[in-house]
Formats: structure tokens, sequence, C-alpha cells
């Protein structure tokens, strides 16, 4: 494209006087510190602009420490850290004595792991002298200097191997390309994933079997958006077996109690059977109606008579009710409920706890109302060739006529299809394999459509879709870094922001090599965060970051936490989601993550959380009174007070404190070495211990006690919340023993509770910053963090702090790192490390 | 969740207090499947490996003696009637398992060392083990099956984290390695495996019409492929050349089901997953003798569960989770109980066991031609071991493997990558190519030679 590459040119002008502008600017603004921005190494490929010092992420260079400065910090780590990373003893298999402080950007990786340690406050270890706080701070800036100068002479952007499609990006394509929801669950494997995310490009192997799976993906996918289905198939919803369904269910019509609720594909406009069976064993309620609802709509009402359970079998079945019901083609919410006309939420019965499941049998006075168990949906019956749906809609951007031939007309559509699903301008060779494939079907399969469904289904076998790669400049040498192409970027962008391919507008800026502009991707990362498919960094991100993907095997035993339920686990999950989007939407501090005044609660949450005057299911934001002031925050969450659960019965103040190490202060402590004695067998004669005390003398042997002094602690002052996510005085209900929540942490701050515990971890606040950039850079680019990039995490960082850590800051901040927008030539990923 | 089917499923299990009863619609499957190649003239091998995490409860695994006379332990009682097909193994270590001092408790997530006897890579960009014995003996005696092997488990990995200390989570994903780069995706759904046995599409023509499009988009994208390594790095460039070797794999092995008489069976099949472990883990091991009765495939792993998983198994008479129980403390009363939960697996197995002693396969049954690995990275899970771990083997490789026997070797001599190599010899499988595509003879990962005794006959 010689236009575009012209246009290039002139940008790199205006840029090159910008930059100098704008560098002389920030130089002014950060002080002594800053020489003059180190000119990178030569760049390879796209010539592209030196670009504006606002618009990328600056590092600054730093004069060399002189001599004294080096004895000064060389005396602190001799002082406090040799004493056990010494030669001889080699804690940790780590030894620092005679480190030359002269080059410590040689030795990087050691280096980073003190850094780290120091950011996070955990070492020296508790009860072993620190420096005063002014000297501890001095040293770790002094060695991030260091690190930080020699890296600004060693630009390494690494490089991420080629990305095939994860599951969630598989499906976010499909509802990107198509307009079509599919449960990808289905249809391909789960991915294997590595540092914490599922989208580590180097995980994602290519074996047989998972092209298997994308092969026949590709024929029910595209079966799906064009085709029709011609035989009956079936889908199976289950309710969980926790479920209560009491209450009402958010999104379903008001006047409806419990009941199951599903989005579903209908292939064909046709009938379908739609089954239904109860799962309650309790009261039978005289006059019960049951309905099924397609989009809302009332599409059946049964008359519930008390089958199966609540009755016991019969041989006149099990209890399934069935009805048939016409539907038209494309995807529908389904749900099954009951009509709540006679029965009232059980607020004036007596009833004591929310779980219905089973295990409560032991509990008097529980009631098991009418539940349904699952959703069965077969069909189509009498299938016709859908006229309308959201896919073809979507797809036929054209519709053969007299005056548009046939060919014409799927060419157009292959065309764009192919430049969204291969996230570029296609070429004639890419349409012409498409269309062999439109005839072939056009002619077995007798109609247009037929041709557009096998088109459409090579093109979702293409490699091209399922495989992102990113390509190497001919003529650049091994270990140098390189700008990715903008196209490349596009997908970057996509991938990061939205789990998902670039739509056009992306694309078009892309193949005219404008998107790396800064002035043009600024605008572009504010369009693509404002855009709702920007859920993905709630659902995708905010998910795996928070652990929030384990929720759903979170199930603390029903005996000890008789309200917990499904309902309580989905609220949790629902709170914590609503809670870090809205950080993001609000574009606020990701520091509001810890200490937000706020939170999202329905009735039933409210209830959990004892926060008054809260009615219905749908979650509404609510300030949180001084009272609740320990709901502040992650660490006031139900979602982390829970997913941390354990053992059923009890709180686990160690996976509370790793957790806060790990996401928090970005320090994971060791996992516990095996031939642990269990906790039970910690005992005193004759005395009650509450759980602290009994892990107290636990950990007294010398093997556990180095992590557990840093982990415990945080979770002790935790421990008024109990691993249901309910505030407790005591432990043991009523009659128990008050809980302890006073404790030293790991720095020597005192903390009485979570409040406290809360504000002493503020103190570390660069520290989280730092490990959410760490995480949102691997996020992003698709693969683990190496000490080669913790200088650009830095920088990151400090570009963020300098705009208030606001969310918009940071993902503005990796989008320009070298570490999203460059590769290195000849990191090839064969490169593999052995033990 | 969309599946075609010529027919609608009918009730398949009914839902009562609690339990899941599943009705016995595979056995109405059975008249309806024609095996492919059913002639004593060309007897064929096939192998199942099958892992569990935690290890096996201390002092109720290993059978009271040696040799010929052994007798059955507590968890391993429910392989006594397979007596002449079984033999256990006391006293072998599986080093490549174990967790460095810089990495404690990591070792929970090394499942994939079973059938690899490789040690996992830590901080590899892209996971790296080994080949592992199931692909060795699918590449020998699957080459012209429809499938070439199946990965069953009932716990779907939806994972997070980090799997620990730089590992990658397809160390405990997956069991089954094509190579020391290809981890094999376990699938649990058992509706979806049914599909992979027999294919998509409501009739012979549409399911034969289905597969005609499927290689014809194969080959299209092989020349695809072609055409799109330029300006790769070195190291994109060889996982694209994988990626073009899987399709044409894939592709030949679509031919050969176009070729293919199979029928589908008739009768209910299963519409996803079970709610009840247990109807699970019955459903998966009816489908793999499904498998092997239409010689649809040779070799298959199956993974009871997930590391650290917490699944518990009320059928066993135990109702404690998987993980937490397994953590017994050396307690006698909490071992018993641990030892429940393994004889339940062990129980399992026997179904599976007595299912295929019913199948005929050319001049005999399924059993005598097959064998069954099942096994543990750990011994004494509550200590982490990985010496003494559990190793239960049932078959008969058609006549090369001798039953009615417990090998015990003394501590700290032997190691199950050498049983692995053993095993592959009892296959007629003596040399493999290692990583660099170079011949290798008679080592797999970190073997140091064989395990002889196993090998008489």
């Amino acid at each position: 494209m010689p236009s575009g590459r012209s246009a290039t040119r002139w940008l790199i002008l205006t840029f090159a006087i910008l930059s100098i502008t704008s560098l002389v600017r920030i130089q002014g603004q950060s002080g002594a510190n800053t020489a003059a921005a180190p000119r990178p190494p030569a760049v390879a490929h796209r010539p592209s602009a030196p670009q504006p010092a606002a618009a990328r992420v600056v590092r600054t260079t730093i004069a060399a420490p002189d001599a004294a400065a080096l004895a000064k910090q060389r005396a602190l780590i001799d002082k406090y850290c040799v004493t056990c990373h010494n030669a001889r003893l080699k804690t940790a298999n780590f030894s620092l004595e005679g480190a030359d402080l002269g080059t410590i950007g040689d030795n990087a990786e050691t280096w980073e792991k003190v850094v780290r340690k120091l950011r996070a406050g955990v070492m020296p270890p508790p009860d072993i002298p620190r420096p005063a706080l002014g000297d501890y701070d001095a040293l770790r800036d002094f060695l991030e200097a260091e690190l930080d100068r020699h890296a600004a002479g060693h630009r390494n952007p690494g490089a991420v191997v080629l990305h095939r499609l994860n599951r969630i990006e598989y499906a976010n394509a499909i509802r990107d390309l198509l307009d079509l929801e599919v449960d990808v669950t289905a249809l391909l494997p789960p991915d294997d994933a590595a540092h914490g995310f599922d989208n580590i490009a180097g995980s994602l192997t290519i074996s047989p079997t998972l092209l298997e799976s994308y092969t026949s993906a590709a024929a029910r996918v595209s079966r799906m958006a064009v085709g029709y289905w011609k035989t009956p198939t079936e889908a199976t919803y289950l309710a969980s077996s926790d479920a209560s369904q009491n209450m009402h269910l958010d999104g379903l019509p008001l006047g409806t109690r419990g009941g199951i609720k599903s989005r579903h594909d209908f292939p064909a406009d046709g009938e379908y059977r739609f089954e239904i069976q109860n799962f309650g064993i309790g009261s039978f309620i005289p006059g019960q109606k049951l309905e099924i609802l397609v989009d809302g709509e009332r599409a059946h009402l049964f008359d519930y008579k008390g089958v199966g359970l609540s009755v016991g079998m019969t041989s006149d079945g099990d209890g399934t009710l069935t009805a048939v019901v016409p539907v038209k083609a494309g995807s529908h919410v389904v749900a099954a409920t009951f009509v709540q006309d006679n029965f009232r939420p059980s607020l004036d019965m007596i009833r004591q706890y929310d779980r219905k499941s089973l295990e409560n049998n032991s509990i008097p006075q529980i009631e098991y109302y009418p539940a349904i168990g699952f959703l069965r949906i077969s069909g189509p019956f009498n299938p016709q060739r859908p006229e309308d749906s959201r896919s073809r809609r979507k797809i036929f951007s054209c519709k053969p006529s007299p005056t548009l031939a046939e060919e014409t007309c799927a060419r157009q559509i292959m065309s764009t299809l192919a430049r969204r699903a291969y996230r570029r301008p296609v070429t004639a060779s890419d349409v012409s394999t498409l269309m062999t494939f439109y005839a072939d079907g056009r002619k077995t399969g007798g109609t247009f459509e037929d041709g557009i469904e096998l088109g459409l289904r090579r093109l979702l076998a293409s490699p091209q879709f399922l495989v992102r790669v990113e390509r190497e400049p001919p003529n650049a040498a091994p270990g140098q870094p390189f700008r990715i192409t903008d196209l490349e970027l596009a997908s970057r962008l996509s991938f990061f922001l939205w789990s998902s391919i670039p739509d056009d507008q992306l694309i078009s800026l892309g193949a005219q090599g404008r998107l790396s502009n800064p002035v043009v991707l600024e605008q572009q990362v504010k369009r693509m965060l404002a855009d709702r498919k920007s859920a993905a960094m709630v659902n995708n991100f905010a998910q795996q970051l928070l652990y929030l993907r384990n929720l759903k095997a979170t199930s603390p035993d029903g005996v000890y936490y008789p309200s917990w339920d499904d309902e309580l686990r989905q609220a949790y999950q629902k709170e914590a989601e609503l809670f870090f989007e809205s950080i993001m939407r609000e574009d606020r501090s990701v520091l509001d993550l810890l200490t937000a005044d706020y939170t999202f609660v329905n009735e039933r949450l409210a209830r959990q959380y004892g926060i008054p005057n809260i009615y219905g299911s749908h979650f509404r934001r609510v300030t949180l009174p001084p009272e609740l002031d320990y709901r502040r925050g992650l660490l006031g969450k139900g979602a982390f007070l829970s997913v941390t659960w354990t053992q059923n019965f009890r709180t686990s103040p160690v996976k509370r404190g790793v957790w806060v190490l790990e996401n928090i202060l970005g320090t994971p402590p060791p996992e516990p070495p095996p031939n642990v004695p269990p906790l039970e067998d910690t005992k005193e004669e004759g005395k009650i211990l509450t759980l602290r005390e009994q892990m107290t003398l636990h950990r007294r042997a010398p093997t556990c006690a180095g992590c557990h002094k840093i982990m415990d602690p945080i979770g002790f002052a935790l421990d008024n919340l109990d691993a249901d996510g309910k505030y407790r005085a005591k432990q043991g209900g009523e009659g128990g023993v008050p809980i302890d929540a006073k404790v030293d942490l790991f720095d020597g701050q005192h903390v009485d509770g979570p409040s406290g515990l809360r504000n002493a971890l503020l103190r570390y606040s660069p520290q989280f910053t730092r490990m959410f950039v760490e995480k949102m850079l691997t996020y992003a680019t698709g693969r683990g963090m190496e000490y080669t990039d913790m200088p650009t995490i830095r920088a990151i960082t400090s570009a963020a702090a300098r705009d208030q850590n606001r969310f918009s800051a940071i993902v503005m901040a990796v989008v320009k790192s070298d570490q999203f927008q460059m590769r290195v030539k000849g990191d090839d990923g064969s490169r593999n490390t052995t033990n | 969740m969309f599946v075609s089917k010529k027919f609608i499923p009918r009730r398949t299990f009914l839902r009562g207090a609690g339990i899941t009863l599943a009705l016995p619609f595979l056995e109405s499957m059975v008249p309806a499947l024609t095996p492919l190649r059913l002639s004593a003239a060309a007897p064929v091998r096939r192998f199942v490996g099958i892992w569990h995490p935690h290890g096996a409860a201390p002092g109720y695994w290993s059978p009271t003696k040696e040799g010929r006379d052994f007798e059955f332990s507590f968890i391993t009682k429910p392989l006594e009637p397979f007596r002449n097909r079984t033999v256990l193994i006391s006293g072998l270590d599986m080093p490549e398992a174990f967790a460095t001092d810089e990495e404690p408790g990591g070792d929970h997530a090394r499942g994939a060392v079973l059938l690899s006897g490789a040690r996992p890579r830590r901080n590899a960009v892209s996971p790296y083990l080994g080949v592992t014995v199931d692909q060795l003996i699918a590449q020998k005696y699957g080459q012209d099956t429809i499938l070439s092997s199946l990965q069953l488990g009932v716990e779907d990995s939806g994972n997070y984290g980090n799997c620990n200390w730089g590992y990658s989570c397809a160390y405990t994903n997956s069991i089954s390695w094509v190579s020391p780069t290809q981890p094999l995706p376990t699938q649990v759904n058992p509706r979806v495996v049914f599909e992979r046995l027999f294919g998509d599409g409501s009739s012979t023509e549409e399911r034969r019409n289905g597969r005609k499009q499927n290689a014809s988009i194969l080959d299209s994208v092989t020349k695809e492929l072609a055409g799109f390594k330029n300006n790769l790095g070195e190291g994109d460039k060889a996982r694209l050349d994988t990626y073009v070797d899987n399709v044409r794999e894939l592709e030949r092995r679509i031919k050969i089901a176009m070729d293919s008489s199979l029928q589908e069976p008739t009768g209910d099949v299963p519409f996803g997953l079970p709610e009840s472990k247990h109807v699970h883990f019955r459903l998966m091991y009816d489908l793999m003798a499904l498998a092997f009765e239409g010689d649809i495939t040779r070799a298959a792993t199956f993974m009871l569960g997930r590391d650290l998983s917490g699944s518990s198994f009320p059928e066993s008479g135990f109702t404690g989770g998987w993980h937490g129980s397994s953590h017994h403390g050396d307690k006698p009363d909490n071992v018993m109980n641990y030892s429940k939960i393994n004889r339940y697996h062990v129980q399992n197995l026997a179904y599976f066991v007595d299912k295929l002693s019913k199948i005929p396969d050319g001049d005999g049954t399924v059993l005598d031609h097959i064998l069954i690995y099942k096994g543990s990275n750990m011994g004494n899970s509550h200590r982490h071991a990985h010496e003494k771990v559990p190793v239960v083997l049932v078959g008969g490789i058609d006549g090369t493997f001798k039953g009615n026997r417990h090998l015990v070797f003394p501590d700290n001599t032997q190691r199950t990558s050498n049983m692995l190599v053993s095993l592959l010899h009892l296959y007629g499988i003596d040399q493999w190519l290692d990583d660099k595509g170079k011949a290798m003879t008679g080592k797999l990962g970190s073997s140091t030679g064989r395990l002889e005794p196993l090998e008489m006959v």
C-alpha cells in the first residue's frame, strides 16, 4: 500500500517534532534525576516514528552511583541480609555475600528477586532486625534505579510465540463474527493455563485432537449460523444442587419464584420439546403453576400437581413435565419458573436457613419447596429453514437478486467475513479458496445458503482464523527489537481488551498504518474500553486475577454453613464482578480495589452482610456505613472470603494470607511442604483451643515457621469474617470463644481486625499497583513476565501513578509499552529452561 | 450444546433423592455394533492408562505375599476374580515426580509423569515433557483405526492459576502426550466422546457426507498452511510444522472413517455431564469398552480426577473429600477411611475389566489383548512420597503378559519409567524417536533400564 507508506512518513516527521517538545516537558516535570531519554537501539522493519514521550512509557536514565553511595548500600546489605543469605548458609538457596553492587544490571535476575521482596516488605523476616524505614526504601530505590539504568541500554521487549485462540476467545470471535452465542465448552477442550491465565501463547499447544475439535466446531457453528438443523438435537440445563429457588431469580419476570434460566440456541424454526423435572421434596403448594418462558414471554403454563419426589415416585413416571412449543430460530433466553400466586417467600414462615440441599435434613424445621431440577430442550421437529435470525442478518450482507448474481453476492459475503476472521484485508487467494467451497456447497446442497454454509465452515477451519501470528522483518538481526505491524497491533489490542477479534474500524486503521499513531491509538483504546465488549476485562481478566473461577467449586459444608447456597455463591461472584467493573467503567484508581467504600448487593447478599432495606434480586450500589467498614475493598468481599475456604467447616487464615501475599503484595509464598501434621493433632491438655491458638502451636515446627510467620497474621486479622463471608465476633457461635484479631504483621505493624489490616497494607499500595500491572501485562501479551520485563513494569507503574493510578492510565501505559508494541527477533520460544 | 442424533434420547436417568440412577443404556447398543476387523489372523493389541491423584493408603495397598501366592489387599480385592490377568507391583519409585527443595508442594502438578517417565520442565515457554507410552502403542497398533487414541477424564480443568512454580497446567491436565510438546486434551463430556467415536450426523449418508467435506476442508487447509509460514520466527515455523502434521494426520483418520462400515449403536446416548461421579466413571468406562468393541481405537487414557480434587465418593462408604482425606496424617482411622476411596476406584476398574472380559475380540476377548495400567504419581500421599507408588496391571497383551503375580522390589531400587520400557517391550516396541527426532532404543524419560521380572512369561 504505497499510500499508507507515504502517510507513515508524513507522520514520522510530525511526531519527530512533537516528540522533542514533549520530551522537554517531561524532563521538566521529573526533576534532576532525569536526563535525556535514551535513544532506543535501532529499530528494524517498519521505520516507525520515535514517539512523543507523553505517548510512550518513558524510561529515564540515571547517572551511575558514586562510590560512597555504593558503600552505604553495601553496608546495609551486609548488615541485614548477609546474616542469612551468605555463602555458607545460603538460606533459600540464595547468597548476597560479596555480590557486586557495581554490576547489578548484569545480575538482574537475582536482584529483581531482592527488589520484589523489599517492595512487599516481607524481608528481613519477622523477628529479624530491619533497617530504619527510610534506609529500607532507599536501598530498594537504589537497586531499582540500577536495574532500570542497565535496562535502558538493553532494550528487550520479549517475544510471544504464535497464539492459538483459546476457548473463550473462540466463543467471543464467533459472537462478533456471526452474532451467535455458542456453548464453547461442548465444542472445544479446556485450555492449559500458565502464569495465572489461560491465554498464555506458549501453553496453548496444538494437537491432532484439538484440530479435530476445531474442525467439528466449524461444521456445527456454520450450520447454526447459516443452515438449519434438519434433525433433532438436545441440550440439558441442570440446576445447581445447592440452589434454593425459594426467591425470585434476577432476570425472570416479577411474580415468579425460583426456576432455571439459560441462553439456548434454536437451530431452526420449528417445534421444540421442553422437559422439566421437579426436585423439591417438601411441601406441596396447592394450585401451584409452573411456566416456560422464551425471551421473557410465557410459552406454556403447567398446572403443577406435586409430581416427582414431592409425592414420591410412582409408576406413572418420574415427575417430568413435557410441553411442545413452536420457537423461531436463534438464540433465546429460555426459562422455567414457578408462578408465585399463593406462595409468599418464607419471610413469615419458620425457616432458619437459606440453603435447600439435602444434607440439611438433620436440621429441623427446614422446608423444601418445589424446585426445578433440570430443563431439557430437544428439537426441532418439523424444522423449517429460518427466514430471519440475528446471525443471518449479520452474515448476509447482500441477497442474490435479478440484478445481483449469486456468485457476486457470495464473493462479497465471503470477503467481508474473511477480513474480520483473518483480521486483515483479504487477498484474492483467500477469497478464491472460500469460493471453491461455496461452489461445492451450492452444488451439493442445492441452495445459495448451503454454499455460504460450506464456505463459512472452511473459513472457520482456517489456521488464519484459529492462530494469531506476528511476522519478523526479514532484515532484522537476531536479538534486534522491532515493532509489530499496525495490523498485528490491532489484533493485540482486541484480544487484550475484548478477548476477541478486532472490529472493522481497528482493521482499517491497522491496514492504513495509522493505529500506532499515538493519538489514534489513545482514541481507539478509549473507544474499546467504552465498548460493551470490554466486559471481557471483567469476565476474563478479573475473573482469573481474583480467582473467581474457583467460586464454582467453593462449597463450605451445609452443616456448618447452612446459609451457604448457590444464590449466595452467585451473589458473591456478581458483587466482585460489579465491583471490579465499577473501577474500570468509572475509571477509578486501582487502589480503590483495596479501599472503596461502596459495594453492590441484592436482597440475598444484603441479608448476609446485614444491610437493611434491600429487597429483590437485582443488584444495586450501596455505600458502606461506618459499622461495615470491614467490607470495604476486596478484603471485605464474600468472593475473596469464601474462595479461600478450606476443610468445609472453618476459615483458612493461611489461604487468606497466601491470597493477600500473592494478589496484593505480589510475592506468593512457597507451597507447604508435604508431611505436615494435621491441625486436629495440635492439642493441649484440658483446654479448648481457638483456631488461632491451635495454629500458633502448630507452626512451632521450624520448617513451617518461616513462611507462616508472614502468612498467618494476615489471615488472623481477617478471622472475624467467616468462611461463608459472614461477620462473627466469636468462633463457634453464641457460646463460642471470642475471636482475637490483633496481630503483629510481618513488618512489625500492629493491626486489629480486617479494617486495621486493610489500612496497614496501604503502605504497600505501590506494590499492589505494580503487581496489578505485572498481571495485566502478562494477560495483555500472553506470556509470563521475566526479570527482563521488570523495568517496563516499573515504568508503566510510574506512568500510571502520575495519573492517579486510574484504570485507563494503566491500560494505556501497558498498550504503549515496548512489551506490547514490539518483539525481539530470535526469541523464538524454543528456549526451554531445564531443572 | 448441540448434538445431532437420529432419535430423541429417551429418559436416560432418574433423578432421585440426591441419587442419580443410570439406566444400563449402553448395553442396548451392543448388538448394533459391527467391529471393523475381528479376524483372528490380525490380533490387535490395546492399552489403557488410568491415572489417579493422591497415591494409596499405606498398609492397605500392598498384598501380603510376594509372587503367585499373594493375597489381595483391601484396596485391590475387587480384582480377585481376574487374578490370572492381574499383576500388582510394590516398591517402584517415581523420581521424576519429586518436587525440588525450591518448589515444595509443587509435586501436585505431576500427573503427566505416569506414562512418560519424564520430568516436567519448569519455566519453559511451552510445556515440555516426553512422549507417553499410550501414544507409542497407538502409533504402532492404531494407524488404521478411526481414532488414534482417546483421552478421558471426569473433572474439567476449567483452570486458573499458575499450577505452581512456573509449571504449566498441562502437566496436570493431560497424561497423554503425542510428543514432548503436544499434550492431548482430556475430554470429560460423555456426549462429546460418543460423537468422536461414532461421528456427527443423523444417518450413515449424512455422516459420510460430513466426513467427506471435512476431508476436503483439511486438504485445502494443508495447502493454505504452506504459504502461511513466510517471515515467521524459527520457533513459530516449527510450531506450524506441527500444525501441518496434525492436519494431515486428522485428514488420514477421516478417510479411514469414511471407508469404515461401523454402525452407530442404537439406543440412548449419554447427554452431557452426569451430576454423579459414580455414573460418570461408569459411563466413561462404558465408552472405552465401546470404542474397543468397535475397534475404533487401540489406546486410551483416563484420569479419575484432577490433582488436588476435592471430590467425594459416597459409594465408597466414606464421604470425605479426596485430597483432604489423602493427607491422613498417618493416623490409623484416617488411613483406613482413605483406603475406602482407593478401593472404590479399583471396584470401578473391576467393572471395566469384567466388561472387557465379555467382549469377543478375535480369538479371545478384549481383555486378552489389552493391558490396563492404573497408577498414581504418589505413594503415601500424606508425605507426598513418590516412592512405592501403587501399580496395578491387568490384561494379557495377546499372550505376552503373564498375570497372577505380586512383584516386590526392594526400596529405592526400581522406578516406574523402567516398567514403562518393559511394557513397551512386551508390545514389541523397543525403539522410538526422541525429541530431536533421533532413534532411541530402550530409554524413555529418565529410565535407567528395564523391569525384567515383569517381562517373564
